[in-house]
């Protein structure tokens, strides 16, 4: 006998997810998977959309039963771009309900190890960028930055600089992701890029030549004698490149 | 005469005469500070990395190449008849402002060549510091070098608006340094870091000091080495030590005749250093008067692990943490986690690979519930020096700093 899949449906957000595993785990549902609401359900799909209310309280929850680290784990499994992290997330939940805050050293079970790999593999992410996002000038005085990380990690970047650049206005785009970081010297929002506009990409008048000084500066700091090209490939992949300006030829820069 | 140079000039002059220190560390601050533009993060963040795979975290400038002082391995050596530049005090705090807001960097290494006097010299860098503190507000990472022989109310000055101020060594032993740099002794720089130490605060230089010795230069063996990086973290509380493979930039009877830097040895005693700081070595556990030097093609705590062998194999499952720590290819961190885990469940050989315990290496040492990896014929120690070569050769590329980024 084939038995349909029954795939759960959430609505995107952190918070819908939660209290969707929360209410699976309630009634003792087992679920084949748990999909956001863009799922492709294909012909023997059973999807369901429970409609689960998004209530904060889940967040106490987690924290009172498993410990702020916990929740911090299945926040970036769920920033993630794993293809199940959705139920990664249900298990580790499962697992976590066992062994409480000390799920962490079972690493011995397959889903408690996954989910300590990827979130560590999301913190590593974000740490990155901290250092490799870089950010132009623009002639509005606006600071502007384009990155395409892997993992979801704008939010990290945002807390970052709203405390290191605070009276400075900012914006970070995921190019990947369309999402916009915009900061106006109290807080940032996430918008869209389809519903933000920025009002200028033409960078200052200073901008040009402080890249010069900058790249100047970057060459001249290379010791040759000790030149290692694979080891600075290591620490700094090719991947983020495109967006380091001192990886990049000026006829490249996408905003001059 | 001073003619105008182009700040691009300048700025290629001054980073080309700052980039033999090794320094590169931004992190340890816990500075509580008012100025709103920037501030420190306690675990550093690398910004980028040059072509030789060094972290670029700070900009690291001198203030002037200039210097009276002939030390024969220094770049900015009086004799040397190179393009001499200095920078203004508003110079360095526009450079670091734009590089601070665009991202680049984490703040500003500032060091410099000795120009006019020890105190002229301070008070220059102490001037640029101050102007990027008090009039744009820099709350940003700031390790500044203290001029050796500088009077003690400019270290105090200085250390009140740095986040790390260090001294350095330059060569391991006193003969070395009366050879290459006769104008300069240890007791000067000793009693720099005695003033740092005593004095140190939440204000007062509150990530700590560290220091840096040129390898290869002299004729110091590995153990003249360690005895003095023991004795400084000792006696200072130096935060690092930083080794730094010698890099002929100048021709000198007195120098050795090198073309490529000792990048090897450089990362033994990196290996060596982090097993006095994490792993509670001793530099008599590894090192003697009869051998006096490292095993380039091992490193310090498998070379260790080979000549104790009778120590070994240790039993995961019961074995206490100082035990653990001393298996080749255990981490702190992996050696934590089985601490923790061994409560919960019994660990078996599929469970230290996900814990992160490099089996190639640690198999040889330890044992899971007292059965070994594999037969037990294997274990001689010629069999297992052999494999554990080749495992180190393949690592022995890639720069040790890998392990300093996220630790400290
Ligand atoms: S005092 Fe410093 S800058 Fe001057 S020659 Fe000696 S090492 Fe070089």
């Amino acid at each position: 006998m084939n038995k349909s899949k029954s795939i759960f449906l959430y609505n995107y957000s952190f918070l819908s997810l939660l209290n969707l595993i929360k209410k699976l785990i309630q009634n003792k549902i087992v679920p084949n998977d748990i999909k956001n609401y863009d799922y492709q359900a294909n012909l023997f799909d059973n999807t369901i959309n429970l409609k689960v209310p998004e209530d904060e309280k889940v967040i106490n929850d987690i924290i009172n039963h498993f410990g702020v680290n916990i929740l911090n784990i299945m926040f970036k499994v769920f920033l993630s771009n794993e293809q199940y992290k959705e139920l990664i997330i249900y298990y580790f939940w499962l697992y976590s309900i066992k062994y409480k805050n000390k799920v962490v050293y079972m690493r011995n079970l397959k889903v408690v190890n996954k989910a300590l790999k990827i979130s560590k593999y999301v913190g590593k992410e974000a740490h990155r960028l901290k250092g490799f996002l870089r950010f132009s000038e623009l002639e509005n005085n606006v600071l502007y930055a384009e990155m395409a990380p892997e993992n979801n990690i704008i939010i990290f970047l945002s807390m970052h600089f709203k405390k290191r650049l605070k009276n400075e206005f900012w914006i970070i785009k995921d190019v990947k992701r369309g999402i916009l970081s915009v900061y106006n010297k109290k807080d940032y929002f996430f918008i869209n890029e389809n519903e933000y506009k920025l009002l200028t990409k033409n960078v200052s008048n200073e901008e040009k030549n402080i890249r010069n000084l900058w790249k100047t500066f970057y060459k001249n700091i290379s010791i040759n004698e000790r030149k290692n090209i694979r080891c600075q490939m290591n620490f700094m992949p090719k991947k983020y490149w495109q967006y380091i300006t001192e990886m990049r030829d000026d006829n490249e820069e996408n905003y001059k | 005469m001073v003619i105008e140079m182009e700040l691009i000039e300048k700025l290629a002059i001054l980073a080309d005469g700052a980039k033999y220190d090794a320094s590169c560390s931004s992190s340890g601050s816990r500075r509580i500070s008012k100025n709103t533009f920037g501030n420190t993060s306690f675990s550093g963040i690398c910004h980028s990395f040059s072509s030789d795979g060094r972290c670029i975290s700070l900009l690291k400038i001198l203030m002037t190449n200039c210097c009276m002082f002939d030390c024969k391995y220094c770049l900015n050596r009086k004799s040397n008849d190179i393009k001499r530049a200095i920078f203004t005090p508003e110079e360095v705090c526009k450079i670091t402002i734009n590089f601070y807001k665009r991202n680049y960097i984490e703040g500003l290494f500032l060091s410099s060549g000795i120009i006019k006097s020890p105190d002229y010299t301070m008070e220059l860098m102490i001037e640029t510091i101050e102007l990027l503190r008090k009039k744009y507000h820099f709350g940003g990472y700031i390790h500044a070098k203290a001029i050796p022989k500088c009077s003690e109310y400019l270290l105090k000055k200085l250390g009140f608006l740095v986040d790390r101020l260090s001294a350095n060594i330059e060569l391991p032993t006193d003969e070395g340094l009366k050879l290459l740099a006769p104008n300069k002794n240890s007791s000067n720089v000793n009693k720099i870091m005695n003033y740092i130490n005593n004095n140190k605060s939440k204000k007062f230089v509150p990530a700590g000091q560290s220091t840096q010795m040129i390898i290869g230069a002299t004729k110091e063996t590995d153990l003249d080495v360690m005895k003095k990086s023991e004795f400084m973290y000792n006696k200072y509380k130096l935060k690092r030590v930083f080794y730094s493979a010698y890099v002929p930039v100048n021709k000198d009877k007195l120098l050795p005749t090198i073309k490529i830097p000792p990048l090897t040895r450089e990362n033994r005693l990196y290996q060596a250093d982090w097993l006095l700081r994490f792993y509670n070595f001793k530099v008599e556990d590894i090192l003697d008067k009869k051998n006096p030097n490292f095993n380039l093609l091992l490193d310090p705590k498998a070379d260790w692990a080979l000549r104790n062998l009778n120590e070994f194999p240790k039993e995961v499952n019961t074995c206490s943490y100082q035990d653990l720590l001393k298996i080749p290819g255990v981490g702190i961190v992996s050696a934590k986690r089985i601490i923790k885990s061994r409560n919960l469940f019994n660990i078996t050989f599929k469970d230290l690979k996900k814990m992160g315990i490099v089996l190639k290496r640690a198999k040889y040492f330890l044992t899971c519930n007292g059965r070994y990896f594999m037969d037990i014929n294997f274990f001689k120690s010629s069999f297992i020096e052999k494999n554990l070569i080749l495992e180190d050769k393949k690592n022995i590329t890639e720069n040790i700093e890998q392990l300093t980024l996220f630790n400290e």
